[in-house]
């Protein structure tokens, strides 16, 4: 029971933390498909910093990891600035636009990797390795019974990326900032009546977007993955927009749908083990937080208020 | 103002921008692609033409024994033949306002139940290879419709629902691979009979041994006959009704929900085609716990193509030559060959900007009042 | 009296049309200034530039003697210049005082050091302002939950609050029911009174005589002149602003009517849980215009939708000469003998993307000789439509090759009009059939409308606008909250009566 809590947990955090990004972007009123190769890329940034001057720092150390986790918030965010660029200058397709920018992504990351690997570290390999970042279990929390085991074996990114959950409830609800990008993504015309720019501010939450994604990804590369590879690209992207969805574009129901999620994927690989069920029945176990994903969205989707001008290109001169 | 006006004057008008602006999209994509190169210290203009060359445009300095350009040139057909089946499936379903990033999914569902069904037969190939189109598109038209379904009745959009259908469809057969149709040495799943084949190996041509991709005159076909459905046919015309704007369609007694159902399974049939090329043509195996990159590539082609049939015949043909040619290239310049789908996604980019230049372009030709 | 404000010799020129022709306007301090003329006479430009929306080609702004640039709205607006949009631009997610902050939201500090919005304060200042104004606003309903009425005092708002001392207001009276453009009138007196400057943009006559001080009448981007309102008459002005003399438009000549072509009974209908049509009957007879009035939102769309089957009504029955249509298909109703202007040309009427020709035969595209084994016969659509296209006098560069898109609103919306009488349908729905449309536009739909009734067809008009049901309608139905309150012959309503059935005072 209690490493379905702990797994649950470390792979449904950084799913919030994606998640949230998207609620950013798509409360400005941008949809982001481009969650999938933002988490990506910032991960790949974070990497590449570790690959290269994780060196430098003594062995052990933590320090690069959180060097790392900083890059792939930068990396995130200067990525999905192409993503700004496209959907509100060029005005293209935002569904499109997301789709492109995770193919690039995955092109991108995918290619120099390998380039890199064998170019600079002289040996072929389509990943770079990071190791898993230590976990510790939180004094007198983790000691209470059942649900102490929510605070065993924590990874420090969860810990940040909590506190960046609360920060991003505070900044979208409470915050000048806040109000004018939920106005974005329901009347810009309104926004910018009021002298405000929409594309600006547009662009600086699908920045938001990318870094917030860009973290995600670098704690999956830190913790599940233990490294940088194109496989880190598994579809976590579009599941966050399936969990925001299911959440309403809110940022509370959006935290249970990642639990959900998060829950359901250790809970299958729990009863997996339980039945003692051959390796090659992960395979069918992975499976799960799609199936739930789906049936999820079946039974919600009607009941869904979409933010009212999600998707919709803003242009000046029309009325 | 001015450069706008510049940029007219070389766009031209609508029938002219059709082309233009693809090309302007290639254009741009390989400058920066030549930037990439150069800044790694190789030359672009070897490796535009390697790339050529190694897909049997061009001719390469030498040849191994029995191959030549020839060999080269029918095995970029044969990779072509199921890139120009999976973006019809992308037009198709753009055309009827639907974007269906599933088609990896459907090209994998189709593949494998048509790899078990019939490739793994003793049927000959008279009956194999019929049976084998009519299991991919059946296969592929099921996934298609389950999306269209998903979409008109449930209101989930056919974006999320697909992807999480191909991860479905990819570990769920990645799991009946690696359990009971694996191969223990290539750890793909077993090859199929060559009687099951869509194209035929070994063939000699003159002095040169090649494989003959017959199935290239299909989808050449398709695409003119979906051209042709598409632009003079009442279903197709309800279709792009649907696609442009489903409150007219609602107002003038069309079926939004059957359009979509009929789009997504028209899609996916033509996607789930596109499958069996790929896995029992091009390949005859399947690698497990894989998506094939054709069905993101095909979104790629399919907006180069300008959403038009025939153009996508030229768009896919460019694709499908430099992800061929690039293991050549990659070799004479010793870099890493993923740059191909660098190259692509760079295209990709652009031709996303080139919808925005057509906007632009017909909107400053619009009467503002 | 000074000048708040001057335009001289602005020219602002957009593809294909000059919108504002070397114009020279001064506006003094206090008055009502009324800026008349038809749709694309160029007002709304005009006004736009003052606005900062749109930067003129040449011409300068003199404002409070001194020559400005305005750059952008939120610049105009600190230069105390307000407009109120026919759209209106409100965050439907927010509450009023919300809107109204957006963009000078007051900014606190929690323990000194977080920032917060916080609303209290501004809550109890806007309440107050709408006081001291009479407008009645509570700053704390949500827009969503708010009418039209409410929203334009919300936009007016917005400019107090910013202490706004020249207010524009587009065709502020468009969507208003009579009494509430009664009140309107009256808040702009009061504004008035208060030392603000009122800018006007309208094309009715009466509100213009009503309230404004003097009145600028541009036709085709040019200013034809500047008239002291008190002693310029009603039809001199209009003279003035259609460049020509007009005959005026007359109620319909009895006409006797045949037999009843749609027989409404009981009929319901509910979206997503509210009941918007409630329980209505009528019958229209052949050969009668049946007129909806009422203020817009009050079931009028739902209604329209029903009848044509695009909708499900929730009870009651419709019967099309004699036939059960309640549960027929579009299709099938279109085939029984009824036609449907609908009120939204762009988002149902037409599909814009596609060629004339096409949307031109969109009832027909898909029976004999249009389309046979179902493959379309092109030569068929473009005899079609080049008929159409004369008969009805459709203006497009390519004839049926023309992009939809690129056409002017007008003719647009004679395409529509062709399309559906062209059906020579048994009953023929128009619903707002001339919004939006300049005065000869709207003077030839009418007569299109009037030829079919004398033809004998039943028509069903719904219009918000009384002086179109005035010159159209046979007898008058008038809607309120879903209900029809009052059916009776178009003589025997006076447009007070009409106006307190629109506004629910009587039911």
């Amino acid at each position: 029971m209690d490493t379905v809590f702990i797994d649950g947990l470390s792979y449904g955090i950084p799913l919030l933390c994606i998640a949230i990004g998207g609620i950013y972007s798509e409360r400005s009123g941008i949809i982001n498909l481009a969650l999938e190769g933002l988490l990506g890329m910032g991960a790949f940034t974070g990497s590449l910093f570790v690959a290269f001057f994780g060196g430098f720092f003594v062995q052990h150390s933590s320090v690069p990891m959180y060097f790392a986790f900083l890059f792939a918030m930068i990396g995130g965010a200067l990525f999905a600035m192409l993503h700004g660029l496209l959907c509100v200058k060029l005005k293209a397709n935002q569904v499109i636009s997301g789709v492109v920018i995770n193919i690039l992504a995955i092109a991108f990351t995918g290619f120099f990797t390998r380039q890199l690997n064998s170019q600079v570290f002289g040996q072929p390999s389509d990943r770079i390795n990071l190791g898993v970042s230590v976990r510790f279990d939180i004094p007198f929390l983790s000691d209470i019974p059942i649900i102490g085991a929510a605070f065993q074996r924590v990874y420090p990114f969860q810990l940040v990326i909590i506190a960046v959950v609360v920060l991003s409830w505070y900044l979208l609800y409470k915050t000048r900032f806040g109000m004018r990008l939920r106005a974005c993504g329901d009347n810009p015309h309104a926004v910018d009546g009021a002298g405000i720019s929409v594309a600006k501010t547009r662009f600086v939450a699908v920045m938001i977007s990318g870094a917030l994604a860009g973290l995600g990804g670098m704690s999956y590369a830190y913790s599940i993955a233990a490294s940088f590879s194109p496989g880190i690209y598994m579809g976590t992207g579009y599941l966050a927009i399936a969990a925001l969805i299911f959440g309403n574009w809110r940022i509370m129901p959006t935290v249970a749908a990642c639990m959900l999620f998060g829950f359901a994927r250790s809970g299958g690989q729990r009863l997996s083990h339980l039945l003692e069920l051959p390796a090659s029945y992960s395979d069918l176990i992975f499976t799960l937080p799609y199936v739930v994903t789906l049936l999820v969205l079946i039974f919600f989707s009607k009941s869904n208020k979409a933010p009212r001008a999600l998707g919709e290109i803003y242009d000046k001169g029309k009325r | 103002m001015k450069i706008k006006r510049l940029l007219r004057s070389i766009i031209g008008g609508e029938k002219r921008q059709a082309f233009i602006i693809p090309l302007l999209a290639i254009f741009c994509s390989l400058v920066v692609s030549a930037l990439l190169l150069l800044s790694m210290g190789r030359n672009p203009f070897v490796a535009f033409q390697s790339i050529l060359a190694g897909a049997g445009v061009l001719a390469k300095p030498n040849y191994a024994g029995g191959r030549g350009m020839v060999t080269d040139i029918m095995m970029t057909l044969a990779a072509l033949t199921p890139m120009i089946f999976a973006s019809l499936a992308v037009t198709v379903a753009f055309k009827g306002g639907l974007f269906n990033i599933g088609i990896s999914g459907q090209m994998l569902f189709s593949g494998f139940l048509a790899t078990i069904l019939v490739g793994y037969s003793d049927l000959p190939s008279y009956v194999a290879i019929p049976l084998v189109l009519i299991v991919g598109a059946v296969a592929g038209a099921l996934v298609g419709g389950l999306i269209g379904i998903l979409k008109s009745k449930f209101n989930i959009n056919e974006v999320v629902s697909s992807i999480m259908l191909n991860y479905i469809i990819m570990y769920v057969i990645s799991f009946f691979i690696l359990t009971r149709y694996v191969d223990s040495i290539t750890r793909n799943s077993s090859a199929i009979n060559a009687s099951a084949r869509l194209v035929f190996q070994n063939f000699m041509i003159g002095p040169y041994r090649a494989v003959l991709p017959v199935f290239i005159i299909l989808a050449i076909g398709a695409a003119i006959a979906i051209k042709f459905f598409l632009d003079r046919t009442r279903m197709g015309f309800d279709l792009r009704t649907v696609g442009l704007n489903t409150q007219a369609a609602r107002y003038l007694g069309i079926s939004p929900q059957l359009n979509i159902m009929f789009a997504m399974t028209f899609s996916g049939a033509l996607a789930g085609i596109a499958g069996v090329m790929h896995y029992l043509g091009y390949n005859d195996m399947i690698p497990p716990g894989s998506l094939s990159s054709i069905g993101f590539d095909a979104i790629a082609v399919a907006l180069l193509g300008n959403l038009n049939p025939i153009g996508t015949i030229f768009a896919a043909a460019l694709i499908t030559v430099i992800s061929q040619g690039t293991t050549y290239m990659s070799s004479v310049l010793d870099i890493q060959r993923e740059i191909a789908q660098v190259i692509t996604g760079l295209i990709l980019l652009f031709s996303a900007c080139g919808a925005f230049l057509r906007q632009l372009l017909s909107r400053t030709g619009e009467r503002t009042e | 009296m000074e000048n708040i404000i001057e335009v001289k010799n602005i020219t602002k020129a957009f593809p294909g049309i000059i919108a504002n022709n070397d114009i020279s306007l001064e506006i003094r301090r206090g008055e009502i200034y009324a800026l008349l003329g038809e749709n694309g006479a160029g007002k709304s430009t005009l006004m736009n530039i003052l606005f900062g929306l749109y930067k003129p080609d040449r011409g300068d702004i003199i404002l409070r003697g001194e020559r400005v640039i305005i750059s952008s709205p939120a610049h105009a607006a600190s230069m105390s210049i307000g407009m109120v949009h026919q759209h209106f631009r409100l965050v439907e997610d927010f509450s009023i005082a919300e809107n109204i902050v957006l963009g000078i939201e007051p900014k606190h500090r929690f323990l000194g050091i977080l920032p917060y919005v916080g609303m209290t304060s501004v809550n109890r200042k806007i309440a107050q302002l709408s006081r001291d104004l009479g407008l009645d606003v509570d700053p704390e309903m949500k827009v969503s939950d708010a009418g039209v009425s409410i929203r334009q005092r919300v936009e007016i708002l917005k400019m107090l609050y910013r202490n706004a001392e020249i207010l524009i207001f587009d065709e502020p009276t468009a969507m208003l029911a009579p009494q509430e453009i009664a009140y309107l009138l009256k808040i702009l007196k009061n504004l008035k009174e208060q030392g603000k400057t009122i800018i006007l943009i309208t094309h009715k006559l009466s509100e213009v005589k009503e309230i404004a001080d003097r009145c600028g009448i541009l036709n085709r981007g040019r200013l034809i002149g500047v008239y002291d309102v008190a002693s310029t008459s009603a039809s001199d002005m209009a003279a003035y602003m259609v460049g020509r003399e007009l005959d005026d438009e007359l109620p319909p000549p009895p006409q006797d009517f045949g037999d009843v072509v749609l027989d409404v009974s009981n009929m319901s209908v509910a979206q997503r849980g509210l009941k918007c049509v409630d329980d209505v009957s009528f019958s229209v007879r052949a050969g009668e215009v049946f007129a909806i009035a009422g203020v817009d939102g009050n079931g009028q769309k739902e209604l329209a939708d029903a009848l044509a089957g695009l909708i499900d009504v929730s009870g009651g029955s419709i019967m099309l000469s004699g036939q059960d249509m309640t549960r027929a298909s579009v299709r099938q109703r279109i085939e029984a003998g009824l036609s449907y202007v609908p009120e939204d040309r762009h988002g149902i009427g037409l599909i814009l993307d596609f060629p004339l020709r096409h949307n031109l035969a969109l009832r027909r595209y898909y029976v004999s000789p249009f389309c046979v084994n179902g493959v379309f016969k092109e030569s068929v659509f473009d005899d079609f439509s080049t008929g159409l296209i004369e008969n009805f006098d459709i203006r497009c560069g390519q004839g049926g090759h023309t992009v939809t898109r690129s056409m002017s609103g007008g003719n647009q919306q004679k395409a529509i009009v062709a399309r559906e009488i062209e059906l020579a349908s048994k009953l023929m729905i128009f619903v707002q059939p001339t919004r939006g449309l300049d005065i000869g536009a709207t003077r030839a739909i009418h007569k299109h409308i009037m030829r079919q009734r004398e033809a004998g067809h039943a028509i069903f008009l719904i219009s918000m606008e009384l002086d179109e049901i005035r010159v159209l309608a046979d007898t008058i139905g008038v809607i309120y909250d879903g209900r029809i309150n009052r059916i009776a012959p178009a003589r025997e309503l006076s447009t007070e009566e009409i106006g307190e059935y629109m506004m629910g005072v009587k039911v």
